[in-house]
C-alpha cells in the first residue's frame, strides 16, 4: 500500500507542480505584454497626431 | 534522379578518398569502443563473446554518428551548401547520393569492426549470410536515417551536441534486428528467429528512404 | 497575414477556467475514490489502485499528446493548411506529452517494484516508452535551438514526423525483442482480467480527469507559446524588460513586428 500513496503522490504532484508552473510563465507573459503596450501606447501620445 | 545520386555519392566519397577521415577517424573511433568494452566486460572472454553481436552494432551505432556528421560538414564550408542548392541536382538524388555514400563508408566500418569483434571478442560466426544480409539492411537504414537527421541539424551551431540525441533513439530498431540476427548467426541459430527482424529492418529501410527522397529539398530550405 | 496574438477571446479563456476546474474535481474524486472507497483486488490487492491512474496518463502521453503532435506537424507541413497555430499546438502537446510520459515510467515503475521485485524491467511496454519520452525530448532540444519562427516551425515538424514514423517500427522491434527472445519470459504484466463495478467507473473517471487535466495544460501551455512569439520569443528581451520595468527606466524599444503596431491595444488575462 506504501507504494500506492507513493505512486498517487509522485504522480499527482508532477502533474500539480506542472499546471503551477504553466500558470506562472503565463502570468508573466502577460504582465510583460501589458508593459509593451503600455509603453507603446505611451510613445504614440508623447508622438502626438502625425 | 539516378544520375544525380551517382553524382553526389561520387562526390563525396572522392572527398573521403582525398581526406581520409573515415578511414583514419572514424574506424579508429570505432575500434577504441571495441576496447573499451572489452575493458568494461573482461578480462575474461566469456562475457564479450556473448555480447559481441550487440557490442558490434553499439560501436556501429556511435561510429555512425561521427560518419554523418562529417557527411555532413563537408558542405557547411565555403557555401557549398547553397551551391547545391542552386546547382539544380534533384534534391531526391542528392539524399540518396549521400545516404549511399555514408553506406559505403559504414559497410567498410562494419568489416573491420566485425574482424575486430571475431578476433578480439572470439565470436565464431556460424551463418554468415545471416551477418551479410543484416549488416547490409541495418547499415541502409542507418544511413538513410542519419542522412534525414544530419539535414535537420545540418545548420545548427549545436548539432555536434544534438545529433547524436536525436539520431540514437530512432536507430534502435536497427540495433535491436542487427543485434537478434547477429546472435542467430553466432549460434546457428535458424531463420526463423531471423525472419521478422529481416522484415523490421526492410521496413525501417523502405521508411526512411521514402521520407528522404520526399523530404531532403523542403528541408534544405529551412537551414 | 497577422493574427494579434496578444488578444484571448474570453470564450476561450472561460473555457479553459472550466477546464482546469473540472481537471481538478475529477482527480480529487479519482484519487478518493480510488484510494479509498473501491475494494482491494483480489488478485493485485491493493496495487490494483495504481490501474486508476497509470493507464489514464499513459493514454494521455502516447495516443493523446503524441497522437496530437503528429497530426499538428502535418497540418503544418501540408501547404494548404500550414499555420503556425499547428506548430503551437504541436509544441504545446510535445511538452505536456513529456510531463505525462514521466507520470507513465514513475507510475509503471511503482507498480512494477512490489509486483515483479524491480524498479525497472526491460518490458516491451516501459522500454518503448522510454523511447518515446527521449524522441519527444529530442523534439524540444531542437525546439530551443534560435530561430524564425517559421523555420522553428518546418524543423520541428519534420522532426515530429521522424519521429512518428518511428514509433510503429519501434513498438513492434521493442515487442518482438521482448517475446522472441530464447529464454522464457518471466515478468508478466497481467492485469485483472475481469474489473467491474466501482473499479470500472473509478478507472473512466481516472481517464477522464486526466485528460481534462491534459487539455487544461495544453489550453495554456498554448497560450504561453503565443505570448512569447508575441513578444519575440528573447529570453533575453524578457529579462530586460523585466528588469527596465523595476528599474522604472526608459521605456524600451516595443518588440514583435511593424505589424502589432497596428494591432488593437489590449491587455489580455
Amino acid at each position: 500500500m506504501r507504494y500506492v500513496i507513493a505512486g498517487y503522490v509522485v504522480v499527482l504532484t508532477l502533474l500539480f507542480l506542472y499546471g503551477v508552473q504553466l500558470v506562472w510563465r503565463r502570468r508573466r507573459l502577460n504582465r510583460l505584454v501589458a508593459q509593451v503596450e503600455d509603453s507603446r501606447s505611451g510613445d504614440l501620445a508623447e508622438a502626438g497626431p502625425a | 534522379m539516378w544520375r544525380d545520386t551517382l553524382l553526389v555519392a561520387g562526390k563525396d566519397l572522392r572527398i573521403e578518398a582525398r581526406s581520409r577521415v573515415a578511414l583514419s577517424q572514424v574506424a579508429p573511433f570505432g575500434i577504441v569502443a571495441l576496447a573499451l568494452f572489452a575493458f568494461a566486460l573482461g578480462p575474461d572472454r566469456a562475457p564479450m563473446a556473448k555480447g559481441a553481436p550487440g557490442l558490434f552494432w553499439v560501436a556501429v551505432l556511435f561510429s555512425s554518428v561521427l560518419a554523418i556528421q562529417r557527411s555532413v560538414s563537408v558542405e557547411s564550408v565555403d557555401g557549398a551548401r547553397d551551391g547545391l542548392r542552386l546547382s539544380g541536382l534533384d534534391p531526391a538524388g542528392q539524399f540518396l547520393g549521400k545516404t549511399l555514400s555514408v553506406a559505403a563508408q559504414l559497410v567498410v566500418l562494419e568489416v573491420v569492426l566485425g574482424l575486430g569483434v571475431v578476433l578480439l571478442y572470439g565470436a565464431n560466426i556460424e551463418t554468415f549470410w545471416l551477418i551479410v544480409v543484416s549488416c547490409g539492411l541495418g547499415t541502409i537504414g542507418l544511413a538513410a536515417a542519419g542522412t534525414l537527421y544530419g539535414a535537420l541539424s545540418a545548420g545548427l551551431r549545436v548539432k555536434e551536441t544534438l545529433l547524436p540525441f536525436l539520431l540514437l533513439p530512432v536507430v534502435a530498431p536497427v540495433l535491436l534486428a542487427g543485434t537478434r540476427m547477429w546472435q542467430a548467426a553466432l549460434t546457428g541459430g535458424t531463420p526463423s528467429n531471423g525472419t521478422p527482424w529481416f522484415h523490421l529492418l526492410i521496413a525501417f529501410d523502405a521508411v526512411y528512404l521514402a521520407l528522404g527522397v520526399v523530404v531532403y529539398g523542403p528541408i534544405q530550405e529551412t537551414a | 497575414m497577422t493574427t494579434d496574438t496578444s488578444v484571448q477571446s474570453p470564450r476561450v479563456m472561460w473555457a479553459t477556467r472550466a477546464i482546469g476546474l473540472l481537471a481538478l474535481v475529477g482527480t480529487g474524486l479519482t484519487v478518493w475514490l480510488g484510494l479509498w472507497v473501491t475494494p482491494p483486488d483480489k488478485v493485485q490487492g491493493d496495487l490494483v489502485r495504481l490501474v486508476y491512474i497509470h493507464p489514464g496518463v499513459a493514454w494521455v502521453a502516447l495516443y493523446l499528446a503524441f497522437g496530437l503532435a503528429a497530426a499538428c506537424s502535418l497540418l503544418y507541413l501540408w501547404p494548404r493548411t500550414r499555420s503556425l497555430f499547428w506548430d503551437r499546438l504541436a509544441a504545446a502537446a510535445v511538452e505536456v506529452g513529456v510531463v505525462f510520459n514521466v507520470a507513465t515510467l514513475i507510475s509503471g515503475s511503482v507498480w512494477g517494484k512490489p509486483t515483479w521485485g524491480v524498479w525497472w524491467a526491460w518490458d516491451a511496454r516501459l522500454t518503448s516508452t522510454a523511447v518515446l519520452l527521449v524522441l519527444f525530448l529530442g523534439y524540444l532540444a531542437l525546439r530551443r535551438v534560435p530561430a524564425e519562427p517559421e523555420v522553428r516551425a518546418k524543423r520541428s515538424a519534420f522532426a515530429a514526423l521522424f519521429a512518428a514514423v518511428d514509433v510503429p517500427i519501434v513498438h513492434f522491434s521493442v515487442l518482438w525483442w521482448k517475446t522472441l527472445h530464447q529464454g522464457a519470459t518471466v515478468l508478466n504484466p497481467n492485469l485483472s482480467p475481469t474489473i467491474h463495478g466501482s473499479m470500472a467507473w473509478t478507472l473512466l473517471l481516472g481517464f477522464v480527469a486526466l485528460t481534462l487535466a491534459f487539455v487544461w495544460m495544453l489550453l495554456v501551455r498554448y497560450r504561453i507559446g503565443a505570448l512569447e512569439d508575441f513578444l519575440g520569443s528573447g529570453e533575453l528581451d524578457m529579462a530586460l524588460l523585466e528588469r527596465q520595468s523595476e528599474g522604472a527606466g526608459p521605456t524600451p524599444e516595443p518588440l514583435g513586428t511593424a505589424d502589432d503596431a497596428r494591432a488593437p491595444v489590449k491587455a489580455s488575462r
